[in-house]
């Protein structure tokens, strides 16, 4: 299979928030400004790319009745070692994000493609695979986080758009982030079902 | 339509009731408090009802007409009803963008976005409010003083609702005077303060057969209850905040409430139930319109549990 | 070659090995970061101490005092400061556990006399936009906000609902304001304590 046709599907026909609504707790969780969700996305994507390639590489040593155990402790692994550097390197980021960075060993885009993926392609299938549904859910948490920010704040990426005044702060809460993602999900379904007819 | 109809068996019995009906019956029904609303914040009630109104009725029809391309709904009167109910829920010095937003949220979100009357699980006037009440919390919880601002609009001298006071221990519940919570001498909502203005508009609906008892008063005494269980002030629980407009009118819309009696007062104690443990012992001082969102969720599981038995058929054994 | 079969013993030794080499790498990493992390942590409470205290030459958390403000609760820590050998202020780390959403935890500075000179709001849970402004309101010199350069010996750190009161809550925050002064008059008595009996000269 072509290699860009494998990252096509991950960032469009099968976005893992848009269309498969995979990893709804961090995509609600973290999307409250545009920065976050977009290290949000950019963290899982890095243990998705690591996890897809380790788990395709040890496919074969790993009997089928203990796969499960076994996929979810090389997640775990990738996991902490992302932590740790983070809390090294960018303990600030670390912060914001807080819990949500242990909370990727159990986002089921990891399993999933673990199981629906890697565990039957080859190694470098499998990293374009991590790569094309990292971007997809990297887009998708940035997309979110930017309109949440933008009526929650009236900034994107901390730069003002609408003034200071302003503000929804219903956007920058939960409630906010299930109805903006319903509304994005409406739209994206109307743009794909206008493009099929 | 007509040839869709699925006719059976006789006997017929037409009732002249019509959906713009009953959305006229609950709008005269609320006209005593609306009068309360206007006689203490003036002007300030005046332009949030009109702008409520209006706002609601170009939302409905704009989205009829422009994205759903379908009939304007706009003749069943509901969206009118909404409005008015929405304006009833906020206070009287709102800014008029604010309530533009709040109507919108309303109709848009509350009921177009379901499909229109008829289909949403919440009550729009309830998802409009209360998505402003989380969104701007400063122009929410500042109440005008009744009476004093009657010319005011932007500069209304405010103060805190009886509940706000009592949550924050300013004041304990004996010093507060229960004939101004019942007249509506208070700071609140618009529609809310007056307690004795909707009992009247309540007993005009359960003449007119509009609505039943069965909510209403499960929720009232649920909450009358419980609180005399917990120790707390009665009158002032019963003629505060949001609750008699709650339980008179916005609980028992009919879409958004159980169809069978039995259904409606497991609603209304839940509500009840609800209401005082948010005001007891949750963040906000008043949980009345949460506690009827919530229990807006569960009216299709309460319908699905407590259906009528088909004539004729026995209760199963298990 | 082939997927190994789900017997016992190839089970066993797969996820043997497995883990094996999970808990080696995590080990080696951990190795490697922890000093950085140590550090990392280290550096955000200097960083804060620097941020609400005036200039000082010593090393404030070498010099770390604790202060207890009621028997049994987590302790405050006070950081002293020294210019030279004379006593400059102090900042004093305090919580409160009755913010509108749980713990608020604060970091005051105060300068040798007792006037505040910065604060710093290390951690809370308080709603966006309502007491979440905490970091900003009570710096922002707008009608009687501002608690900076104000000493707690002579103003009353009282919200102005309280009787007495002399700073602006926060507006719709009254219980988050109550939290931030409540916090601010605790660190202030940990402040006195410390310069009444700590105070030492740095010879």
């Amino acid at each position: 299979m072509n290699k860009l046709r494998i990252i096509y599907n991950g960032l469009v026909t099968e976005n893992p928030t848009f269309v498969l609504l995979l990893g709804m707790c961090p995509t609600l969780g973290t999307t409250g400004s545009a920065i976050t969700g977009l290290s949000m996305g950019l963290a899982t994507s890095g243990v998705l790319v690591c996890s897809n390639a380790a788990i395709s590489a040890i496919k074969n040593m790993v009997p089928d009745k203990v796969r499960i155990p076994a996929y979810i402790v090389v997640i775990a692994t990738f996991v902490t070692l992302l932590q740790m550097f983070m809390q090294a390197y960018l303990p600030s980021l670390n912060e914001s994000l807080g819990i949500f960075i242990p909370l990727i060993v159990v986002n089921c885009i990891l399993l999933g493609r673990a199981e629906a993926y890697a565990s039957r392609h080859s190694v470098i299938d499998s990293v374009f695979d991590g790569i094309g549904i990292g971007c997809g859910f990297t887009v998708a948490l940035t997309l979110l986080g930017s309109i949440r920010e933008l009526l929650g704040t009236g900034t994107v990426f901390g730069a003002r758009i609408f003034p200071e005044t302003y503000g929804s702060l219903v956007f920058v809460l939960a409630p906010g982030a299930f109805i903006a993602l319903g509304f994005l999900i409406a739209i994206i379904n109307h743009v794909r079902n206008r493009n099929k007819s | 339509m007509a040839q869709l109809l699925t006719v059976s068996a006789s006997p017929h019995i037409h009732t002249k009731r019509t959906v713009a009906g009953c959305m006229r019956h609950v709008t005269i029904a609320l006209l005593p408090a609306a009068a309360c609303a206007l006689y203490f914040f003036g002007i300030g009630a005046l332009i949030v009802i009109a702008t409520s109104i209006a706002a609601c009725a170009a939302t409905e029809y704009i989205i009829n007409r422009w994205m759903l391309r379908r009939p304007s709904t706009l003749a069943d009167g509901s969206a009118i009803l909404t409005g008015l109910l929405l304006a009833f829920n906020l206070p009287s010095n709102l800014p008029v963008w604010a309530v533009i937003i709040g109507s919108v949220v309303a109709i848009g979100i509350g009921k177009m976005a379901f499909g229109g009357l008829g289909c949403n699980i919440w009550n729009p006037a309830l998802v409009g409010r209360v998505f402003l009440l989380i969104s701007f919390p400063v122009q929410m919880t500042s109440w005008p003083l009744p009476l004093v601002n009657r010319s005011e609009y932007f500069d209304a001298v405010t103060g805190a609702t009886t509940l706000g006071i009592l949550k924050l221990g300013e004041a304990d519940s004996a010093s507060i005077d229960i004939l101004a919570s019942a007249t509506g001498a208070i700071g609140g909502s618009l529609g809310e303060v007056s307690a004795i203005a909707l009992l009247i508009g309540f007993i005009y609906l359960l003449c007119m057969k509009v609505i039943t008892w069965h909510i209403p008063v499960s929720i009232l005494g649920t909450v009358a209850l419980f609180t005399l269980c917990i120790g707390g002030n009665l009158a002032v629980e019963l003629l505060s905040g949001g609750l008699m407009l709650g339980a008179c009118f916005m609980a028992t819309d009919y879409v958004t409430s159980p169809m069978s009696k039995k259904g409606m007062l497991i609603f209304g104690v839940m509500i009840g139930l609800i209401t005082v443990i948010i005001r007891r012992w949750g963040a906000y001082p008043e949980g009345v319109s949460f506690a009827i969102l919530l229990m807006n969720g569960f009216v299709p599981l309460i319908d699905r549990y407590i259906k009528p038995r088909k004539f004729g058929e026995r209760r199963s054994k298990s | 070659m082939k997927k190994l079969p789900s017997t016992l013993t190839y089970m066993t030794v797969s996820l043997g090995v497995i883990t094996i080499v999970a808990g080696a790498l995590l080990a080696w990493v951990h190795e490697i970061t922890a000093a950085p992390i140590a550090e990392a942590a280290q550096r955000k409470q200097v960083e804060a101490i620097r941020a609400v205290l005036p200039e000082f030459d010593n090393d404030p958390t070498s010099q770390k005092v604790t202060w207890t403000p009621m028997a049994g609760s987590e302790p405050f820590m006070i950081f002293p400061a020294y210019k030279g050998n004379t006593f400059a202020g102090a900042a004093v780390e305090g919580y409160s556990l009755n913010g509108f959403s749980g713990e608020v935890r604060i970091m005051y500075g105060f300068n040798a006399a007792g006037d505040i000179t910065g604060y710093e709001v290390l951690s809370h849970a308080e709603t966006p936009g309502l007491g979440a402004k905490m970091n900003e309101w009570f710096r922002t010199d707008m009608g009687r906000r501002s608690v900076i350069g104000k000493n707690p010996a002579r103003t009353s750190m009282y919200v102005t609902k309280d009787p007495g009161g002399e700073i602006d809550a926060i507006t719709a925050a009254t219980i988050s304001s109550r939290a931030f002064l409540s916090t601010l008059r605790e660190c202030y008595d940990a402040f006195v304590y410390y310069k009444t009996e700590k105070t030492v000269s740095n010879e």
